[in-house]
C-alpha cells in the first residue's frame, strides 16, 4: 500500500501540490479558529451553585441552604462528587461531574433539581449557578477610578460609591454585550443604597417601631397601572404613579399617628444615601478602587474575546462622565501574544537553522527548501488537527513540538533521493530522462520510507504512557502528546506524499550534489574510527555500558518535578490575615502591602481583590486578598536579564516585613485553577466526616497527634474551621414571655437594626437602588451600648435588649466545609525521607489502633498519594507494554528479533547523553525532559532503523559482513549527521530561550541536544559493532 | 536455537528495561516532591513532656506543669539514668524588658518542684544552672511565645502607636430611657373655696402667671361677697374649665402648671437595678443637648411593672422641654480613679486571654491581663502589666494578626 501511495504521489505530483495548497488554506483558516491560551485548561467539569444569604452566619447558611441544595443533588447522572462551603452570607455548593460530561446538560439537570427545592429554602433566597467558565475564564480585568481632583456634578469628590455606580450602570451593561463574555463580575466600592435610619429614642417617643417604618415604606412606594378608558374614540391609559424618588419624598411617608398628628419618616429617622454591608473590596496601587472582571464562556477563544473587550472598553470611555478613568489592568492577550511570539521565534529560527544545515550538508538549496517546507506544512496540518480535535494551542501543547524530529523523515528521504539521483547522473554521465527520474525517486524513497514510517510509528507509540495519565496531569499533558503525535503523523504523511512529489517535480536539471567538505572530511575521519572500533569492540562496548550504568545512577540523583511551572509573566499572591479580620482592616493592610510592592522598579501595577465579589465565583473571607502584580516588560527593568524567581524571592522577603500578613506566591491563572480544583494538595489527606463540628475537630486533633508521632511525617496540620469571632444575641425565653414578646420579634429587630431590612427599591431612571431600614451607624457599631437598645413592647412600652437577651462574644466556625453531603474536617500531612506507601499504611494502622472514632463518624484517606499510587501502578504496566509494542514493531519491520534488539539498544545510549546534559545544566527531571527523551528514542530508533536496513541490504549484496557494515555505515553517515545536526541546532534557540514558555521547552531542548550527541555516536559506532557481534556467527 | 533466542531476549530486554523503569519511577516520584514544603524541626520531648537537657551522663528534663494548678516548673534529674537525690538547681527567666524570675527547686516526690508560679506569658530567655556533685552544668535557650519584632519605620508606616500605661479615671455610664413628667408640686388645680358665680376670669389657657396673681373672681353663694382666686404657684394656665357667669362648685376651675422644673422618670429594669442608687449623677439627653442632674429617688411603680422608677429633677427655665418628652439618661454608675488602666483600643483577645502588646525596642510581646472596671474608653488593669509599660494603642490588631499568622503554639 505504501508503494502504491508513493507511486501515486510521484505520478500525480501536481495533484499532490494542489492538495498542499488546500492544506495551507485549511491550515490558515483553522489558525483563525484555534483557541490560543497560555496554559492548558485543567478545570474539571464543575458547576458552582451560589446562594447569597445576607446576614446568615456559617451555621445557618449550612443548615438552611447548603443542606437542602446538596440533598437535592443526590443521584445526578454522571455526578463525581459534591463539596460545599458555608460562610457568612453565602452557601456555595460545587458539583463536580465525571470527565467528558456536557456542561450544558449538567447545568440543565441541576436547574431542574434546584427548581424542585425552591420551597424548602428560606423565602427570598435564590440559588444561582455560577458563570459557565473555567479556570482560564478571567481574561480581562479593569479598574474604574477618578482623576485626582475630579468632582461629581454636585461638587463632591468622586467616592467609591459613585464609581461603583458608573461601573454598574454604564460600563458593565456595555461590556457584557461582547460576544464570548459570560459575566462581568464587580468587586470594590459600595452598592449605593437609600438608608432610612430610625433613632430608637424618637421611635419610642412617637410610639412607632422599626417594623412600622419598613412596612410604611413598602406600602407607599409603588406605581400601578389601571387599564384604560376609551373616550371619544381615544384610548387613555390609566396609571397611578407613587414611587418614591427623592430623599424628601421618602421623608414625608407617614408611619403612624401620634394623637391626631401624623408621624412621618422625618420625625423618627434620618434618610440618607448610604453604603451596603459589603463582602468584598478591591484595591489598586495602594488605594481602594472599583474593579470589573470579565469572564469568558467555556470554549471561546480568549485572545479574540480579550481583544474585543479591550476595544469595547475604549468605546465605553467616550460615554463616561468627565474625570473617570477606566484602565485594563490585566489582559490575557498580552500573555497569549508572548506565548505566540516565543513559539513563532522558535519556529522561524528552527526552520532557518534546518535550511542552513541541510544546504551545507546536501549542497543543494532546492533539496534543503523542500525539506524545510515540511515544517510549515506539518504545522498547518497540526493546527487543523488541533481545531478538529478541540485541542487548544498553549505553552504545553506547542512547547514540546520538535522541528528537528518532524523533518527527520523528510531529511532521510530527500538525502537518499539526492544521493541516488546524483549517483545515477554520474553513472550515465548525463541528465536522467524524465521517466527515469521519476522511477529513481520512487526507488530511492521506497528504500527508506519503511524505516522512517516505522520510526514515526514507534515515536507515536512511545507517547502512549502520557495518554494514560489522568486527572490534572492528564489534562496538562494530553494536549501536548496529542499535538506532537499529530505533528509527527502529518510529517509522516507529508514525507509519503509531498516530499517525493516535490523531489520529482523540482529536482530536474543537474543535481549538483557536491559532497560538501564537511561530509568528505567526516567520512575520511569516520572510516578509520569505525574500523578501529570494530577491532576493539569489547573495549568500546564495555565503555558504552559503563556510561549507560553511570547515567542511570546519575538519573536517580537528579531532582524531579512532575508539572513544570509555566511562567505567566505576572505574579499573584494570596495575602492571608488571621480569620476574623475585618474588611476595612484588611484594606488598610492591603494598602501598605501594595505600596511596598509598587516600590519594586520591575512592577507596573498591583491590584487586589479582597473578600468575595458580587458573583461569588471565588468566595474568600474578608481576611484573604488575591493580589496580582503585573510586571513591566523586561526591557524596562533595571536588569532585563533578572530571573523571575529571584524577583519573587526578593518580594517575599520585602513583604514578610509587613506585620500581620502571610503570603502564598503563585501566578494569576494558576491561582484560579487552584481555587477551582481545590483538592487536598498534601501527600496525605485524612478527611473526618460526621455531624458535630466540635467532635470532628476533636477526632481530627487526635489523628493529628498520631500522625505527628509517626516517623517521616511533616507539616501535619488540621484544617482551620473555627476562629471567627461572633457576637451572639441569645434570647432569654422566660424574660421574653414576661414582656409579652415573641422570639421572632426580638430576632427581627436585631436583624433589621444591625443587618438592615430591605424595604423596596428607589428608581433613578433605569438605575435601581435598594431602600434599607437600619439603625444609625453610631448606634449600630457601638457594641458596648447595644445591650441597652430599647426593644418596643406590644403595649407601647419598651425594654432594653440585655433584659431579654444575653450578649456573648465568642468564636464560632468561620466556615463549614462539606463533601458528598457530610460535614468534614481534613487533616493533612506531607512525607519526608520515607516511602509514601509504607507511611500511609502505618498511619492507617496506628489510627485504627489509637484513635477512637465515635459511631456515625468515618474517615476517608486521600491526597496526592492516591494519584501517585495509581499513576505509578499504571505506568508500571503501560511502560513495559509500550516497550513490547516497540519491539514488536521493529520485529515487524525486520522480521528479525536480533536486529530489532540491536536497534532498540540505541534507546539507553541516547538517554545517556540527555541525562548528562540535564545534570550539567542542573535541571530537574520533568515531563518536558521526559518528552525530550521520547523524542530522542525516536531519533535513535529512526537512525538505527535506517542504518541497519542499509547494512543488511549491503550485506545481502556483498555477503561480506564487515565490509557491508563499514560501507553501509559510511553511506548513512550523511543522513545521520544531518538528522543529528538538524535536531540539535534547531533546538539551540529553544535551549537558551528565557522568554515566556521557556520553562517547558528548555529541558526538552537540553535533553535532545545532549542526547543527540550520544545517540549519534551510538548509531555510528556502537550499532555497527553490535551488528557485527550478533551476526558474525551466521556465516 | 530457539532456547538461545529466548535467553538472548531475556538478557537484552532486562538491560533495556532498567533505565526506562528508573525513568518512569522518577517521574512518578515527582508527584510527591512537587508537594513538599519546608519542614520545621521537631523538638525532642522527654517522658514527662518536658524539654530534655543533657550533658555527659547527666540528664535534666524541665517542664512547665499547668494541669489543674497554676503553671509551675517541674524537673527530673537523672545521672546515668538513675534519679538524683541531692542537687542544686536554679532556673532564671529573663523576660522582655529585663525582668528576671528566679526559681529554686526542691525535691518533691519523684520530681523537683520550682518555687513560685511561672506567670504568663511563657516567653523568656531561660538559663538553667545545675550544681551536682561539685560540678556545674549550665544550659541556655530562648523560649518565646507571642513575641514579634517590627522595625521602627515599619511600625510608623502601618500606624502602630504606643502609650505608657498609667492611672486613669474610669467613668461607667448606664444608658436608660424615661419620660419627663411635671413634679406634683409644680402643678396646681384651682378650685373655688365657696360655691358661687364666676364674675371674672382674668387668665386664659397658655397665660403665664406669677404667684399671687389674681386668676378669677367669684361671688360666693353664701355671703354674696366676691373673693379672688390667686395663683398658688407661678406657672402657665394649662386648663380652664370655667367661664364668666357659671356657677361653680367643688370642681377644678383652672389647672396651673409650672415647667420651670421637670422630673425625668427613668425606667430601671431588674438587671440594672443593683447599679442604680439615689445621688448618682445622670446626664440627660434631650434633643441633642445634655443636662446634668442627680438621681433623687428610686421608687417602685404601683401597677406591678417589672421596672422601678429613678427620678431626677431637671431645670427647665428656658422651657424647651415638655412633660411627656422621651429622654435618654446616662447614669454615672461608677466613677473611680484607678492606678493602672489601658486604652480600650489596645485590648485584643488572644487565646483565652485579653491582652495588650507591650513594646520594648522593636520587640512586641503579649501581656495577658486581669481586667477590672471599664468604661467606653479605659479599662482598669488588676494584674499583668506594670505602670509605665509601653503598650500598643492604635492598630494593635496588626500585632495580634502578626503573632497569630504563624500559628503561634503554646509550647515550652
Amino acid at each position: 500500500m505504501i508503494n502504491a501511495i508513493l507511486r501515486l504521489s510521484i505520478e500525480r505530483r501536481f495533484l499532490i501540490m494542489t492538495l498542499m495548497l488546500a492544506v495551507i488554506g485549511v491550515g490558515i483558516w483553522s489558525y483563525q479558529k484555534l483557541p490560543i491560551d497560555a496554559v492548558p485548561d485543567i478545570t474539571n467539569v464543575q458547576v458552582q451553585i451560589n446562594t447569597e444569604a445576607p446576614g446568615y452566619s456559617p451555621l445557618e447558611a449550612e443548615q438552611r441552604i447548603t443542606f437542602p441544595v446538596e440533598t437535592a443533588l443526590y443521584g445526578l447522572p454522571e455526578l463525581d462528587y459534591t463539596r460545599s462551603l458555608s460562610r457568612y452570607g453565602l452557601s456555595q455548593v460545587t458539583v463536580v461531574f465525571k470527565e467528558g460530561t456536557d456542561i450544558y446538560h449538567a447545568r440543565n439537570l441541576i436547574d431542574e433539581r434546584l427548581s424542585a427545592i425552591k420551597s424548602a429554602l428560606p423565602a427570598g433566597l435564590e440559588p444561582e449557578m455560577g458563570p459557565i467558565a473555567t479556570g482560564l475564564g478571567e481574561i480581562f480585568v479593569y479598574t474604574v477610578e477618578a482623576v485626582p481632583g475630579a468632582t461629581l456634578e454636585n461638587g463632591e469628590p468622586w467616592d467609591a460609591m459613585a464609581l461603583r455606580e458608573v461601573q454598574d450602570w454604564i460600563i458593565k451593561p456595555q461590556l457584557a454585550q461582547v460576544p464570548g463574555t459570560v459575566e462581568i463580575n464587580t468587586i470594590g466600592g459600595f452598592d449605593k443604597q437609600y438608608h432610612v435610619l430610625p433613632d430608637p429614642q424618637r421611635l419610642l417617643q412617637m410610639g412607632v417601631t422599626m417594623e412600622d417604618v419598613a412596612s410604611a415604606l413598602r406600602s407607599n412606594n409603588n406605581n400601578r397601572g389601571a387599564g384604560y378608558i376609551e373616550k371619544n374614540g381615544q384610548q387613555l391609559l390609566v396609571r397611578s404613579p407613587g414611587q418614591l424618588a427623592t430623599i424628601s419624598e421618602i421623608e414625608s411617608v407617614v408611619v403612624g399617628r401620634f394623637g391626631n398628628v401624623p408621624v412621618t419618616i422625618k420625625d423618627v429617622a434620618e434618610v440618607a444615601i448610604g453604603k451596603e454591608l459589603r463582602t468584598g473590596a478591591a484595591t489598586r496601587d495602594g488605594h481602594e478602587t472599583v474593579m470589573g472582571t470579565a469572564m469568558m464562556l467555556i470554549g471561546e477563544n480568549p485572545q479574540v474575546v480579550a481583544q474585543d473587550l479591550a476595544q469595547k472598553l475604549e468605546e465605553i470611555k467616550l460615554s463616561l462622565p468627565k474625570g473617570i478613568e477606566v484602565e485594563a489592568v490585566y489582559n490575557r492577550t498580552s500573555l497569549v501574544d508572548k506565548t505566540i511570539a516565543t513559539v513563532q521565534k522558535n519556529l522561524l529560527e528552527g526552520a532557518l537553522l534546518v535550511i542552513v544545515v541541510l544546504f551545507l550538508l546536501l549542497g543543494n538549496i532546492r533539496a534543503a527548501l523542500i525539506t524545510a517546507a515540511v515544517i510549515p506544512l506539518s504545522m498547518l496540518a497540526t493546527i487543523t488537527g488541533m481545531v478538529q480535535t478541540g485541542v487548544s494551542a498553549n505553552l504545553m501543547s506547542l512547547g514540546a513540538l520538535d522541528f528537528g524530529l518532524i523533518v527527520d523523515g523528510a531529511v532521510i528521504i530527500v538525502e537518499n533521493c539526492i544521493r541516488r539521483l546524483s549517483e545515477s547522473q554520474q553513472q550515465i554521465g548525463k541528465r536522467l530522462e524524465f521517466r527515469e527520474r521519476l522511477e529513481l525517486v520512487y526507488q530511492a524513497t521506497s528504500e527508506v520510507i519503511r524505516p522512517s514510517l516505522f520510526g514515526v510509528a514507534i515515536i507515536t507509540v512511545v507517547y502512549i504512557p502520557i495518554f494514560t495519565l489522568t486527572g490534572v496531569e492528564g489534562k496538562m499533558f494530553h494536549p501536548m502528546a496529542a499535538t506532537v503525535v499529530m505533528a509527527l503523523l502529518s510529517a509522516m504523511l507529508l514525507s509519503l506524499t509531498f516530499v517525493p512529489a516535490a523531489v520529482a517535480l523540482f529536482m530536474g536539471g543537474k543535481i549538483s550534489e557536491k559532497e560538501s567538505r564537511i561530509i568528505v572530511a567526516s567520512k575520511s575521519f569516520y572510516r578509520p574510527v569505525l574500523e578501529m572500533a570494530l577491532r576493539f569492540r569489547w573495549l568500546v562496548l564495555s565503555a558504552a555500558s559503563a556510561l549507560v550504568v553511570f547515567s542511570v545512577w546519575l538519573l536517580t540523583t537528579l531532582g524531579s518535578e512532575f508539572i513544570p511551572q509555566l511562567d505567566e509573566g505576572d505574579i499573584a499572591l494570596h495575602a492571608l490575615r488571621i480569620p476574623g479580620t475585618g474588611l476595612e482592616q484588611s484594606i488598610a493592610m492591603q494598602e501598605v502591602l501594595e505600596e511596598r510592592l509598587k516600590d519594586f522598579p520591575e512592577v507596573d501595577k498591583v491590584y487586589a481583590k479582597i473578600g468575595t465579589p458580587e458573583v461569588a465565583t471565588d468566595p474568600m473571607p474578608p481576611s484573604v486578598a488575591d493580589n496580582f502584580v503585573i510586571l513591566k516588560p523586561r526591557s524596562e527593568w533595571p536588569d532585563p536579564d533578572r530571573e523571575k524567581a529571584d524577583l519573587v524571592a526578593e518580594m517575599e522577603t520585602a513583604v514578610a516585613q509587613l506585620p500581620g500578613n502571610k503570603y502564598e506566591f503563585t501566578q494569576p491563572i494558576q491561582m484560579r485553577f487552584n481555587e477551582l480544583i481545590s483538592g487536598v494538595r498534601a501527600d496525605l489527606g485524612i478527611k473526618v466526616f460526621g455531624d458535630d463540628l466540635d467532635q470532628l475537630v476533636i477526632t481530627a486533633n487526635d489523628i493529628l497527634k498520631v500522625i505527628e508521632g509517626i516517623e517521616g511525617s511533616a507539616d501535619a496540620r488540621v484544617e482551620q474551621v473555627t476562629g471567627l469571632p461572633m457576637l451572639s444575641i441569645i434570647p432569654k425565653r422566660m424574660m421574653l414571655a414576661r414582656y409579652g414578646l415573641n422570639l421572632n420579634d426580638l430576632q427581627e429587630l436585631v436583624a433589621a437594626g444591625i443587618g438592615g431590612e430591605e424595604a423596596g427599591l428607589i428608581y433613578e431612571g433605569d438605575r435601581r437602588f435598594k431602600l434599607v431600614v437600619r439603625l444609625p451607624e453610631t448606634i449600630r457599631t457601638d457594641i458596648d451600648n447595644l445591650a441597652f437598645l430599647p426593644i418596643p413592647l406590644p403595649n407601647g412600652d419598651f425594654v432594653p435588649l440585655n433584659e431579654v437577651a444575653d450578649l456573648a462574644l465568642k468564636p464560632a466556625p468561620a466556615q463549614i466545609s462539606r463533601e458528598n453531603g457530610k460535614r468534614r474536617v481534613v487533616v493533612t500531612a506531607n512525607v519526608r525521607d520515607r516511602d509514601l506507601g509504607s507511611f500511609v499504611e502505618e498511619v492507617k494502622q496506628q489510627i485504627n489502633q489509637q484513635v477512637k472514632i465515635p459511631s456515625g463518624y468515618w474517615l476517608d484517606y486521600g491526597g496526592t498519594f492516591e494519584q501517585m499510587e495509581s499513576a505509578s501502578q499504571r505506568l508500571m504496566i503501560v511502560v513495559p507494554i509500550t516497550l513490547l509494542i516497540i519491539i514488536g514493531l521493529l520485529v515487524m519491520a525486520f522480521g528479525s528479533l536480533k536486529d530489532s534488539l540491536i536497534i532498540f539498544s540505541g534507546v539507553p545510549m541516547a538517554l545517556t547523553g540527555g541525562v548528562f546534559a540535564l545534570w550539567m545544566r542542573d535541571m530537574p527531571l520533568s515531563i518536558s525532559a521526559g518528552v525530550g527523551f521520547i523524542a530522542l528514542s525516536g531519533v535513535a530508533v529512526l537512525n538505527g532503523l535506517v542504518m541497519v536496513s542499509f547494512i543488511r541490504d549491503k550485506w545481502r549484496q556483498t555477503s561480506e559482513l564487515t565490509t557491508a557494515i563499514i560501507e553501509g555505515a559510511i553511506i548513512r553517515l550523511r543522513p545521520v549527521l544531518m538528522t543529528a545536526l538538524v535536531a540539535s541546532l534547531g533546538f539551540i534557540p529553544m535551549a537558551l530561550n528565557t522568554g515566556t514558555g521557556a520553562e517547558v521547552q528548555r529541558p526538552l531542548a537540553t535533553v535532545v541536544i545532549g542526547g543527540i550527541i550520544s545517540s549519534t555516536l551510538l548509531t555510528l559506532i556502537i550499532l555497527p559493532i553490535l551488528y557485527q557481534l550478533v551476526h558474525r556467527r551466521k556465516k | 536455537m530457539n532456547l538461545q533466542k529466548t535467553q538472548f531476549l531475556k538478557r537484552w530486554s532486562l538491560l533495556l528495561l532498567i533505565p526506562l523503569m528508573v525513568l518512569a519511577h522518577n517521574v512518578t516520584n515527582a508527584f510527591a516532591q512537587s508537594a513538599e514544603t519546608n519542614k520545621s524541626p521537631q523538638q525532642a520531648k522527654g517522658p514527662n513532656g518536658g524539654k530534655i537537657l543533657s550533658d555527659g551522663n547527666v540528664t535534666l528534663e524541665l517542664a512547665i506543669f499547668e494541669r489543674g494548678v497554676p503553671p509551675e516548673y517541674r524537673a527530673w534529674i537523672t545521672q546515668d539514668g538513675k534519679p538524683v537525690e541531692d542537687a542544686n538547681l536554679t532556673v532564671t527567666l529573663t523576660r522582655l524588658g529585663g525582668q528576671q524570675d528566679v526559681f529554686h527547686f526542691n525535691k518533691n516526690n519523684d520530681y523537683w518542684l520550682g518555687e513560685g508560679v511561672v506567670t504568663e506569658p511563657h516567653s523568656f530567655d531561660v538559663s538553667v544552672k545545675l550544681r551536682l556533685d561539685g560540678s556545674n552544668y549550665q544550659w541556655q535557650w530562648q523560649s518565646y511565645e507571642g513575641r514579634i519584632q517590627i522595625k521602627e519605620d515599619m511600625a510608623k508606616k502601618v500606624g502602630i502607636t504606643t502609650q505608657s500605661a498609667g492611672p486613669a479615671s474610669i467613668e461607667r455610664h448606664l444608658p436608660v430611657y424615661g419620660r419627663l413628667v411635671t413634679p406634683p408640686d409644680h402643678k396646681a388645680q384651682i378650685r373655688a373655696r365657696f360655691p358661687g358665680v364666676v364674675t371674672a376670669v382674668r387668665v386664659n389657657i397658655g397665660d403665664q402667671v406669677n404667684k399671687g396673681d389674681v386668676l378669677a373672681i367669684i361671688e360666693s353663694n353664701k355671703s354674696l361677697q366676691r373673693y379672688e382666686l390667686r395663683a398658688p404657684i407661678a406657672g402657665i394656665i394649662q386648663e380652664r374649665s370655667v367661664n364668666v357667669g357659671e356657677t361653680v362648685t367643688n370642681a377644678p376651675l383652672l389647672t396651673l402648671v409650672s415647667n420651670k422644673k421637670l422630673w425625668a422618670e427613668f425606667k430601671i429594669f431588674p438587671s440594672q437595678r443593683s447599679e442604680v442608687q439615689p445621688g448618682q449623677i445622670v446626664h440627660i439627653i434631650h434633643n441633642n443637648h445634655t443636662d446634668e442632674s442627680q438621681l433623687t429617688h428610686i421608687t417602685t411603680t404601683a401597677s406591678g411593672s417589672p421596672y422601678v422608677i429613678a427620678r431626677a429633677i431637671l431645670n427647665n427655665e428656658d422651657g424647651d422641654m415638655a412633660p411627656g418628652d422621651l429622654v435618654q439618661g446616662q447614669i454615672d454608675v461608677e466613677k473611680i480613679d484607678v492606678p493602672l488602666a489601658v486604652d480600650n483600643r489596645g485590648l485584643q483577645s488572644f487565646r483565652d486571654w485579653t491582652v495588650v502588646f507591650i513594646k520594648v525596642g522593636d520587640t512586641y510581646e503579649i501581656r495577658p491581663l486581669e481586667l477590672g472596671a471599664s468604661d467606653s474608653s479605659y479599662t482598669e488593669i488588676l494584674s499583668g502589666l506594670k505602670p509605665g509599660d509601653n503598650y500598643v494603642v492604635e492598630n494593635s490588631y496588626l500585632i495580634k494578626a502578626d503573632i497569630e499568622k504563624s500559628g503561634a503554639s503554646h509550647d515550652h
